[in-house]
């Protein structure tokens, strides 16, 4: 280590632990001082600092060594008294706040920890800590326990001017002006006396000047007095470069010419006096006094005798005093002595002597419990060690001891402790002991929190510069600092901690440190009126969610409070509040695509791509590259989004509040620019450049404005986040760019968001392309085009299924042109249908109803039916300028669920814009279909007449409340005859079926084609009963028409939607079911009944196959069974119905089980599709066809039940025959019975198969081409005859 | 139980996962940023002992007045950091042990992700538990 005196601790102890010299002076001397601008002891202090006095010393070993480093300290006997406690800090208050406002003037924040890191050390540590720790240490000089500060020897000064000056010089050593602490005995009064004759030249000549010393020499005696002459110079104009007075004259004024009237020999004769008093006199008196008291000190206390008898004494002592500072020592008891040579050993650096006769006392003061000489003996002590380099370890110790022992004392000993603790500390960063240094500076904070503010920055600096950096303890310690500071009203200061500490916390995740540190420096500013800092500041904290509720208020009250101050509103770029999501920013602009609802535009863009896919002309919709594009749309076109004049361009945006408590923002809108198209400027009316003036010129309502922006004011629950939709409408040709968004909170602060360089997730209505996310935001603005409208009246948000009604839509253009060629496309045909333009007025429901006397027209209209949803307006429609259009559309609720709608017309302009030569109106609707009705139909055959069908209908009503009517069921198409069983009133006397009711209805249908058996005398039209009545019967009302328009469109779309063919086939016979509403109370105006219709589709009984037979013969005979075995004779009917040529095959099986077993082997070998009776049941349709399928289960199991007795076919077992088409053959059978009872002649099966005689004429059938048929139950019952022949 | 205690888990890169204030006392709204202060300045002090030892519970590290920082270091450098008013190091030392093997239960979870912030509501009413048990 380096030399303990050249380290700033010892620099510092070779300072203040210095002989004192008390200055006695009358007023003339000050007098002609003060002309040089200065005190007698700043004119003298400069030249009482000797670096090299090479004086030879001899203390009390005879070993002599020379003294280098000599400091007198010059006192007026005034100041010898300990300094008044509340002056003194008055002064450090005034020193700190001094620093303060120099500092935080020029203060320069490091951004980064490693910035703050890289500079050098002594630029790092403020430099008036030394300073104020100087300061602090001297508040504590003259205190009575310590003999340093005991003046040495004394100077009287005396001026020339003076009278009598021997007798002043008498009168100023006069023991009543003396210090008190030299009178009350804690002070040596008996010292060396020194007498000086000031002479100021300008007063006179020097010769009265040496009278005078002569006579002072005989008064005094020869050595003791001298003589010096000063301010020399005549005009006082001498500068003197490097001012050795400027660091003892702090408040000095930079005008001021101090020592002006001092020239170069004045000043060397006072620094001759100097060196002489200290080496002649002062040196030599001192060595003197250690002699003697060592002497002293020697004989009474060194020796064993000496020291039992001392150990003795104080042990006797022990009891009687017991005062809190110990017993009182007077400067000539002898533990003062000891004190004295110590103290005078320390200053002539006899440190080994100092040493011995600190340790000596030491043990005194310890047994006497005078803490506080005790404390203070060993700081002295460890100075001593640190000074003599000798043993790190007793010098801490003894510092900590000293530390301790006056924290011990309480408040008596505060300020001890404090300069015990910075000399400690400062020993421990001589040893590069950096932690331990700022444990020390920690542990001196103490009742004043100015000091301690001073003291933990002065620890957080050791923390940064001990090695490694301790970084958080830095940051800690500032901060805790800050408080301090901020407590004493030092806001500088604890600004000035606080934005230290700002690296340390950068970035940081934990949030209560960065909230806190930025919420108070933004505070402090606003204490200090800097509001523009202190917003910076405030925004830091506003969103933070992981603060309480009242925490997020209070930083959002403040943050208000501080922008209200600042008197204008702030544009903040970053404002977190709310936070934008900017992911979820949708752009929507219409081109050629325009949107009827805000619904429309949410639909993907690929629906309405592939809805629109046949509609649009495809020249523009893809362009052949060979086509010279360029031509019709110049590049720019093509590269940009388009969109139009006058119409608004929206932008949605999610806005999210982070905290818990509400806030307000208002005035939200968009930024944007637009430019007119540099290109069209000549005949571009508006020639003015719109640009960002644009940005704050832009108001809502300001017409004449080339942009319309609009204004969303809305406010945030906690946490909630809400999605706003803000509008642009340009109304010149140019170029549109929005550049971000701009709201204000609380109204008070503005906040900007731009979405420069933020990806941006578009729904675009153009074409799509790969683009920089900022040309994503950047429109081409097209002259205005004529806009459709569409709106499709009465069309209902919630209904049941089955519900028929007529609708009307409504297409309006605003523009001045005319549209024409317009198409439609409607997503789901099943549920809406365009009609025609004659049924716009027409009264529902009465027009569905059938009209008896005109001639049917409802076929006409399906045979030009469009094609695939598509529908061509005629061609001499168009929507003139300024008018609507409306037209009938028909709607039925065919299926229930959440149903969409999407609907996109297109039409052409004519001749307005070069670009855009259609557009296409998009609109979407949601509908709630609820289930109403469930329908199902079962179909049989009644197997006497193969022409003849049972038909159940089973209709439960599903809704909870709703009351139905029933009204009609049809058969679609012409060859089925319906006829009710019995009379509805028998089953439904009310004719409604109420809400969870169900109903079971049976018909008789009929195949009229099949009843005649030539094609020929198909009856006329008129006589077909395809229309049953359920209502009350003695209704005229007129059955609804199911065979034209509407219902029959209708019809054809859930058959097309089921994947049946359009035909229907002659096997299978199609259902509508109507019923009726009778909305009286709710939602409906008119009290004109709801038509519901339900449509079943390909309904065909089990047993519909194309072979159908009869097994015809007696069902009871008598036979004497004593007689040979009885012969049954049966006859059995085979028809085939189909037109194809089919071979069948019949088997009979005598025992019961083995057919069984036959039958269960063929259900399970043969694909389901092949036997018949089966169908595939779409799941989407809900009136269930149910078909019998009993008929392979119930066989086996009647068998099973019952025993039968045994009987046995007659004949082959196995018949084979061909059947031509639409033929019928006979076939005999015969049965031996054995033993009378009743039997089952069910147990024959029958194959068939068919081949098809041409081609595709059935392709239903073609699948079906074999098929396996279970005998039908006969029961034959055989008698005993009684009567014997 | 103490009266003042504050739980925190900090991962290796010096990012609090977990945070809790498991002391009887009333909570206070400016102590919250206190402990988080004296907590954080104490990872200075945790990095220099760390090393110094193999034991994961390096005890006391640090103290701010009354509070005491008691941590427990994780092998892979996650440090459980106690602040506490209390001298009950057994009781502390079971309580850092137990609460490693729930953040060990924490990081056997497929979703989690190291470092990331422990949102489970059970390790917390578990975590609380401890602390009723142990401190």
């Amino acid at each position: 280590m380096a030399d303990p005196a050249s380290t700033p601790l010892g620099k510092m102890l070779l300072e203040e632990i210095t002989p004192v010299v008390m200055v006695l002076c009358t007023p003339y001397v000050e007098e002609s001082c003060l002309k040089n601008g200065l005190s007698l002891i700043q004119l003298l202090s400069p030249f009482c600092d000797f670096t090299n006095i090479d004086v030879p010393v001899r203390t009390a070993s005879d070993q002599p060594y020379r003294l280098r480093k000599f400091k007198l300290r010059l006192f007026y006997s005034s100041d010898i008294r300990q300094p008044n406690l509340e002056v003194a800090k008055e002064r450090l208050k005034k020193v700190i706040t001094h620093v303060g406002e120099k500092n935080f003037l020029e203060s320069s924040d490091p951004s980064q920890v490693n910035n703050l890191l890289s500079r050098p050390e002594s630029e790092m540590l403020p430099s008036w800590f030394q300073f104020f720790n100087k300061e602090l240490v001297r508040t504590l000089s003259f205190s009575d326990h310590e003999a340093f500060d005991h003046p040495v020897a004394c100077l009287l000064v005396v001026s020339s001017k003076d009278d009598e000056p021997v007798n002043r010089f008498v009168d100023l050593f006069n023991t009543n002006k003396l210090p008190s602490l030299l009178n009350d005995g804690a002070m040596d009064p008996k010292i060396m006396k020194h007498y000086l004759l000031l002479h100021d030249n300008q007063d006179g000549p020097f010769n009265k000047a040496t009278k005078l010393l002569a006579d002072m020499r005989n008064a005094f005696g020869q050595n003791d007095c001298q003589i010096i002459c000063f301010n020399s110079s005549q005009d006082g104009k001498i500068h003197h470069q490097d001012n050795p007075w400027a660091p003892f004259k702090s408040d000095a004024l930079p005008t001021e010419n101090l020592g002006g009237f001092l020239n170069l020999d004045d000043l060397n004769e006072i620094k001759d006096f100097m060196q002489e008093l200290s080496s002649k006199h002062i040196i030599p008196y001192m060595e003197q006094k250690i002699r003697v008291l060592n002497q002293q000190v020697s004989a009474t206390r060194k020796g064993f005798r000496n020291q039992i008898k001392n150990l003795w004494w104080r042990k006797g002592k022990e009891d009687t005093i017991d005062t809190p500072n110990g017993p009182v020592y007077t400067f000539n008891s002898i533990e003062s002595q000891i004190r004295i040579l110590g103290d005078y050993a320390f200053m002539l650096g006899d440190y080994e002597l100092a040493l011995s006769n600190y340790r000596l006392i030491s043990t005194d003061y310890k047994l006497d419990k005078a803490w506080k000489r005790y404390a203070g003996v060993q700081e002295m002590m460890g100075l001593t060690y640190f000074l003599l380099d000798q043993s790190r370890k007793d010098a801490e110790y003894c510092m900590e001891n000293a530390f301790n022992t006056y924290l011990k004392l309480g408040s008596a000993g505060r300020r001890n402790t404090t300069r015990c603790g910075l000399w400690w500390a400062e020993m421990l960063k001589t040893r590069d002991q950096l932690k331990e240094a700022a444990t020390v500076y920690f542990r001196i904070c103490g009742e004043d929190t100015l000091h301690s503010a001073v003291m933990l920055e002065q620890a957080s600096f050791c923390y940064l510069l001990s090695k490694p950096p301790m970084l958080h303890k830095y940051g800690f310690h500032l901060v805790l600092s800050g408080d301090h500071y901020k407590k004493c009203d030092q806001i500088k200061h604890a600004i000035r901690t606080y934005r230290s500490a700002i690296p340390v916390y950068k970035g940081t995740t934990w949030s209560l440190i960065k909230d806190h540190v930025h919420f108070h420096i933004g505070q402090w500013y606003a204490l200090l009126g800097m509001y523009d800092v202190a917003v910076t500041h405030m925004l830091e904290v506003l969103a933070s969610t992981h603060q309480s509720k009242t925490t997020q208020e209070l930083f959002l009250r403040d943050f208000l409070q501080i922008v209200q101050k600042t008197g204008k509103t702030f544009e903040v770029l970053k404002l977190q509040l709310p936070v934008i999501n900017i992911s979820s920013l949708k752009v929507i602009f219409e081109d050629q695509r325009t949107n009827a609802s805000a619904a429309a535009a949410r639909v993907k863009e690929s629906l309405w791509r592939s809805l629109e896919e046949d509609i649009i002309p495809s020249s523009t919709a893809r362009s052949n590259w060979l086509e010279l594009q360029s031509k019709i749309m110049p590049r720019k076109y093509k590269e940009s989004n388009i969109c139009v004049a006058g119409e608004a361009l929206k932008v949605d945006i999610e806005f999210k509040n982070p905290l818990q408590i509400p806030i307000s923002v208002s005035s939200v809108s968009l930024m944007c620019e637009l430019c007119a198209n540099p290109e069209e400027d000549a005949n571009s009316s508006n020639n003015e450049v719109q640009n960002n003036e644009d940005r704050t010129s832009t108001s809502s309502g300001d017409i004449n404005s080339c942009l319309i922006l609009s204004e969303v004011d809305f406010s945030l629950e906690g946490g909630e986040t809400t999605v706003v939709q803000l509008t642009v409408t340009p109304r010149i040709e140019g170029i549109l760019k929005i550049v971000g968004v701009k709201w204000k909170l609380s109204s008070a602060v503005v906040g900007l968001c731009n979405f420069e360089f933020n990806p941006v997730n578009r729904v675009v209505r153009g074409r799509r392309k790969q683009h920089s996310p900022s040309s994503d935001l950047k429109f081409l603005v097209i002259k205005s085009l004529p806009r459709l409208q569409g709106f499709i009246h009465s069309l209902p948000e919630k209904t049941y299924a089955g519900d028929l009604w007529p609708l009307v839509l409504e297409l309006s253009n605003q523009s001045k042109s005319p549209v024409k060629n317009l198409k439609m496309k409607i997503s789901n045909p099943r549920f809406l249908y365009a009609g025609n333009q004659k049924e716009l007025n027409a009264d529902f429901p009465a027009c569905l109803k059938k009209k008896m006397n005109v001639e049917k027209s409802g076929r006409h209209a399906n045979v030009n039916k469009t094609l695939q949803n598509l529908y061509h307006f005629p061609e001499d429609i168009s929507v003139q300028e300024e008018t609507s259009l409306s037209w009938p559309l028909w709607f039925h609720a065919a299926v229930p669920g959440n149903i969409p709608l999407y609907i996109t017309i297109y039409y052409e302009m004519e001749g307005v814009s070069s670009i855009m030569k259609y557009r296409t109106l998009r609109m979407h609707y949601n509908l709630q279909v609820l289930p109403s009705l469930d329908v199902s139909f079962q179909l049989s055959t009644r197997p006497s007449r193969s022409q003849e069908f049972l038909l159940r209908m089973d209709v439960v009503n599903k809704t909870s409340s709703e009351c139905f009517q029933v009204h009609q069921l049809s058969s679609v198409g012409q060859q089925w005859e319906i006829s009710l069983l019995q009379p509805v009133d028998s089953i439904l006397p009310s004719q409604s079926l109420f809400a969870g009711q169900s109903l079971s209805c049976f018909f008789m249908l009929k195949d009229r084609r099949r009843s005649s058996t030539s094609e020929d005398s198909i009856p006329s039209l008129s006589h077909i009963q395809s229309d049953v009545r359920l209502g009350p019967q003695d209704n005229s009302e007129a059955f609804f028409d199911v065979s034209s328009s509407p219902l029959a469109d209708f019809h054809d779309c859930e058959r097309s939607s089921r994947g049946m063919s359009s035909q229907g086939c002659e096997y299978k016979v199609d259902f509508v079911f109507i019923t009726q509403l009778l909305k009286g109370n709710s939602d409906s105006s008119s009290n004109t009944p709801l038509v519901f219709s339900h449509h079943a589709c390909d309904c065909s009984p089990s047993s519909m196959s194309p072979i159908s037979w009869l097994v015809d013969g007696p069902r009871t005979i008598q036979h004497n069974f004593s007689a040979p075995p009885c012969e049954v004779n049966l006859k059995m009917t085979i028809t085939n119905s189909s037109d194809a040529i089919a071979s069948v095959h019949i088997n009979t099986f005598d025992s019961p089980s083995s057919n069984n077993q036959l039958i269960n082997d063929a259900t399970t070998s043969q694909p389901p599709e092949h036997q018949s009776g089966w169908s595939e049941i779409p799941i989407v349709n809900d009136t269930k066809i149910i078909t019998t399928e009993a008929l392979t289960t119930r066989v086996p199991k009647s068998l099973s039940l019952e025993s039968v007795p045994q009987f046995i076919w007659s004949g082959t077992s196995s018949t084979k025959l061909v059947l031509q088409p639409r033929s019928t053959a006979e076939i005999p059978l015969q049965i031996c019975v054995f033993t009378p009872g009743i039997y089952d002649l069910s147990n024959y099966i029958l194959n068939w198969n068919l081949t098809p005689v041409n081609d595709g004429e059935n392709q239903g059938e073609a699948n079906k081409s074999s098929g396996v048929c279970q005998g039908y139950p006969y029961y034959l019952s055989v008698l005993e005859s009684n009567f014997k022949d | 139980m103490t009266s003042t205690a504050c739980f925190i888990i900090v991962s290796r890169n010096d990012i609090p996962i977990y945070e809790a204030e498991v002391g009887s006392a009333a909570k206070r709204e400016d102590a919250a940023q206190l402990h988080q202060f004296v907590l954080h300045a104490a990872l200075d002090i945790v990095q220099d002992l760390a090393w110094t030892t193999s034991a994961m519970f390096l005890k006391a590290i640090d103290r701010f007045n009354d509070l005491v920082v008691s941590v427990y270091v994780t092998a892979g450098h996650t440090r459980f950091m106690l602040l506490h008013d209390s001298r009950n190091e057994d009781g502390i030392k079971s309580f850092f042990q137990e609460v490693h093997e729930l953040y060990i239960k924490i990081l056997l979870n497929p979703l989690y992700l190291p470092g990331s912030r422990i949102t489970s509501s059970h390790f917390d009413t578990k975590v609380r538990a401890l602390a009723r048990k142990y401190l």
